[in-house]
């Protein structure tokens, strides 16, 4: 048996999850929700997670009913993130990691959610669709590594709706995203928008006043787009905007047209999570990929494909 | 304290040390709190070292206000360090 504590909080989400074998025994998370009109700010995003951190990490504990010396090993997010908040968790992590004497394990934010989203829907080798506030990737495993076929060229997705919903005023309760699409579900009208897509990538930026269904469409195509190329018969949508029940539609209708089969999480898992990257370190642990304390600096930047997969074939 | 050396570059000198109950839990201390670069890597240097039950930081900065900003930002890092380990050192560091 391997249990694995997973510590995260590169965004506005702190989380902390156990995983033992591939069950998820506890993943208590804490938003920072800024007004109306607001986005959140990484030294006050810091404070926030820095305030609540060691509660949630006990809660973590007693929601799963162990006891740190029945901890295997101390994961927590290495990047890529907003670095203020990455140092408030990364010293947590290494506090613990050395005063339980449990290994530690740097994780790549990103895989976190590859991983989880694998565990989760049992999809074997998905093309996968990354788009969360931060990131807008879509990724396939080849030997040993998740190439990055296509990206953003400038802004995440969940970014480009976030920003929207800050000149529009509407709340950050729970989330811009998930008040952007109850909106949009009444809506009646369709405004044609600048579509932008170049190849395996994407533009967001130029359409900051859009409506979902162009910015989900370029996803689609993009995603469609990757499996040709890899031959997949999978799709796997991971991070917070996967939560989405329209894009998971839209990319539904585009998988059946294809025979292909959809993998999406709920938002327990596609929103950043301690659990997930508890999994992608219970995943990095088996195979022996520790990180060494001087080495487990965090960083701001930090690429899917810069990580050996090596507990994949 | 801060002092100004008398050097030609008149850079600023800022000093701590912190006592420990133990070696170890200053030795956690200094691995917690050294792996990270500082931010800004302009104008600012900060040098970690732990011996015996101390642990020391040493900075050097063009600026006072680059300073303040490195020390404010590591004694809240150490506090949470020293939090932690209270909360959660029980019985390892008994």
């Amino acid at each position: 048996m391997t249990v694995v504590i997973g510590f995260e909080g590169s965004a506005n989400k702190i989380g902390i999850g156990i995983v033992r074998d591939g069950e998820v025994l506890s993943n208590p998370r804490r938003t920072y929700i800024t007004p109306p009109g607001q986005g959140f700010l990484p030294s006050e995003t810091a404070k926030h997670h820095r305030s609540v951190i060691l509660t949630v990490l006990q809660e973590a504990l007693d929601e799963a009913g162990l006891k740190p010396a029945d901890v295997d090993c101390v994961a927590y997010t290495k990047g890529p993130g907003m670095g203020a908040p990455l140092v408030i968790v990364a010293l947590v992590a290494r506090t613990v990691a050395q005063l339980w004497e449990k290994p530690l394990v740097g994780v790549n934010h990103c895989i976190g959610h590859i991983e989880m989203g694998r565990l989760v829907t049992g999809a074997r080798n998905p093309t996968v669709l990354y788009v969360s506030g931060g990131n807008t990737q879509v990724i396939a495993y080849s030997e040993r590594r998740y190439r990055i076929f296509g990206e953003t060229i400038d802004i995440a997705v969940g970014n480009c709706l976030d920003r929207f919903a800050r000149v529009i005023k509407i709340s950050n309760d729970p989330s811009p995203g998930y008040n952007i699409e109850q909106m949009a579900k009444k809506g009646k009208q369709y405004v044609e928008l600048p579509y932008t897509v170049k190849g395996m990538d994407v533009s967001f930026s130029g359409i900051l006043s859009y409506i979902e269904e162009t910015v989900f469409s370029m996803l689609v195509e993009i995603t469609e787009r990757a499996m040709a190329h890899c031959g997949s018969q999978e799709v796997l949508i991971v991070g917070g905007v996967g939560c989405n029940l329209r894009l998971q539609e839209m990319m539904g209708v585009m998988c059946e047209e294809r025979g292909a089969q959809l993998f999406a999480t709920d938002e327990r898992f596609c929103i950043d999570n301690g659990a997930m990257i508890a999994q992608a370190g219970w995943e990095m642990f088996r195979v022996g990929q520790t990180t060494e304390l001087a080495d487990s600096w965090i960083t701001q930047r930090y690429r899917t494909d810069e990580v050996d997969v090596a507990w994949r074939d | 304290m801060a002092s100004r050396n008398s050097s030609s570059d008149a850079q600023l000198e800022f000093v701590l040390e912190v006592p420990f109950p133990s070696q170890r839990e200053a030795s956690i201390a200094l691995q917690a709190l050294s792996p990270d670069q500082e931010p800004r890597r302009r104008g600012i240097t900060k040098t970690l070292g732990a011996s015996a039950c101390t642990l020391s930081a040493k900075w050097t900065a063009d600026e006072a206000r680059i300073l303040r900003v490195s020390v404010g930002s590591f004694l809240d890092h150490l506090a949470l360090v020293i939090e932690t380990m209270d909360v959660f050192g029980q019985p390892v560091l008994q």
